[in-house]
């Protein structure tokens, strides 16, 4: 057998689908079996564009004359299937350019199957993050960002104390009376917009609202920022508390009345209970400001301490404060830039 | 309990399992002819999402969606018997146990109704 007739044996026994072109003409010189296999029409002496008729063959021509090689992607169908090959025209002498086919289809295949499940895979994530983002905003509605974090990277939340922050308790004249007057869904609507509103005013003062108890409110300053004038923050939120609902009184049937008490002090804050839990503060700042509350009058805010900051506070007496003995209270009127 | 989909090694096994069986279906003197003018992007775009549908993956194809894209191509009661056997086929191949092929089978019969529109 000489090298010739070995060649040709060699050329015909590979699973790539060959075929040996006369550069001048683009006919078929030779086709390994493959190929015969692949392209019914592909025939010793056929031209190549009747092989593959939707071939650039300009492009095929100047490829060949500048760069001696031209690669190209072609599918076709057989039978009900789609066939992608992989096409290399290389020009081996003046005489011939050999073309080479590489059955890719499976590779199409796989990749097609591959962008499906990816795709899925992506929308599952999304739906997974707004799931996460959905508890998370849940999760910040019953405790402190800082504590939410805590909770979050370590499972637990560890008890704090907070030495020096300020507590806002607020609640409604009368509120047992309007309940009672007033239809559940209207009460409770009442009340949403309103603790909306305080909710987002406390936001910009860098309050964060710890609970609400029926028509008691309760915030907090200073368990982000100990160092930040926590007390004048949260007096300028509870002049906008009575702000908003002197201005929401004007327009709404229903007539709301606040009594705020301020007091600056020590609390603890933790995370309690395990299936429903609940963030809570305790301590004499809670304590106090509830018992100042009770002795604010309606849309009044009072406080024992002078409020650090330029604010209208005009002394109201001693008074015996339940637990505390007898205190100086002070009501905040205003702020002095205002 | 876990999914047929995890039990089974997730998308890298499963992927045989949907190659597999698109070439049964196209390759089925019965039910092939239904793919003649598929577009095989399509087509494994679909048999991707149903499978892992099927056996508990990612995808959840809405039976609307699933009666939607079989309406128009008049699907008779034994095509679907024939692309049934198939799929029960390639789940043997690839190991399935035979509870697990039951339990996909099973799946598949209850959703008969959304792909069969011929009378």
């Amino acid at each position: 057998m000489n090298i010739e007739a070995i060649n040709e044996r060699l050329l015909r026994a590979i699973g790539a689908g060959v075929a040996i072109l006369s550069p001048g003409a683009w006919e078929i010189q030779f086709q390994n079996q493959a190929f015969g296999e692949w392209f019914d029409v592909a025939e010793v002496g056929a031209p190549i564009t009747s092989v593959f008729p939707d071939l650039d063959f300009e492009a095929l021509v100047a490829a060949i004359e500048s760069d001696s090689r031209y690669s190209v992607e072609a599918s076709f169908r057989r039978k009900r299937r789609t066939l992608i090959v992989a096409l290399t025209f290389t020009r081996a002498s003046a005489d011939f350019v050999l073309l080479e086919c590489q059955n890719i289809t499976r590779i199409r295949e796989l990749e097609t199957m591959i962008e499906s499940y990816s795709s899925m895979v992506e929308r599952n994530t999304r739906e997974i993050e707004r799931e996460k983002e959905r508890v998370e905003k849940l999760l910040l509605n019953i405790m402190p960002r800082n504590v939410y974090e805590e909770y979050k990277t370590f499972g637990v939340v560890t008890p704090q104390k907070y030495d020096d922050v300020t507590v806002l308790a607020l609640d409604f004249v009368d509120f047992d009376e309007m309940a009672e007057k007033v239809g559940p869904s209207v009460m409770v609507s009442e009340m949403n917009d309103i603790y909306v509103a305080f909710d987002r005013i406390g936001e910009q003062f860098g309050s964060e609202r710890i609970k609400t108890v029926g028509d008691a409110y309760i915030c907090i300053c200073g368990l982000r920022e100990p160092e930040g004038d926590h007390a004048a923050a949260l007096a300028n939120a509870a002049l906008r508390f009575v702000r908003f609902l002197e201005r929401r009184n004007k327009t709404h049937p229903h007539q709301w009345r606040c009594r705020i008490g301020i007091a600056s002090g020590s609390v603890i804050g933790s995370v309690v209970g395990v299936q429903k839990y609940v963030y809570d503060v305790f301590g004499v700042a809670v304590k106090l400001s509830h018992r100042l509350r009770d002795h604010a009058g309606p849309m009044q805010i009072v406080c024992a301490e002078d409020i650090p900051g330029d604010f209208k506070v005009d002394e109201i007496g001693v008074r015996a404060v339940h637990g505390f003995g007898d205190l100086t209270l002070r009501e905040v009127r205003g702020a002095i830039a205002s | 309990m876990t999914a047929l989909f995890d039990k089974y090694g997730g998308f890298s096994s499963i992927s045989r399992v949907v190659m597999a069986f698109y070439d049964k279906m196209l390759d089925s003197d019965d039910i092939g002819e239904y793919f003649d003018d598929v577009d095989m992007k399509r087509l494994i775009d679909h048999q991707t999402k149903f499978i892992a549908a099927l056996l508990g993956g990612p995808a959840s194809y809405s039976d609307e969606r699933l009666a939607q894209l079989h309406a128009h191509l008049d699907i008779s009661g034994s095509d679907f018997d024939e692309m049934k056997r198939l799929l029960g086929e390639t789940l043997d191949e690839h190991g399935f146990e035979s509870d697990d092929r039951d339990a996909a089978m099973a799946a598949i019969e209850a959703r008969r109704a959304l792909i069969v529109s011929a009378a």
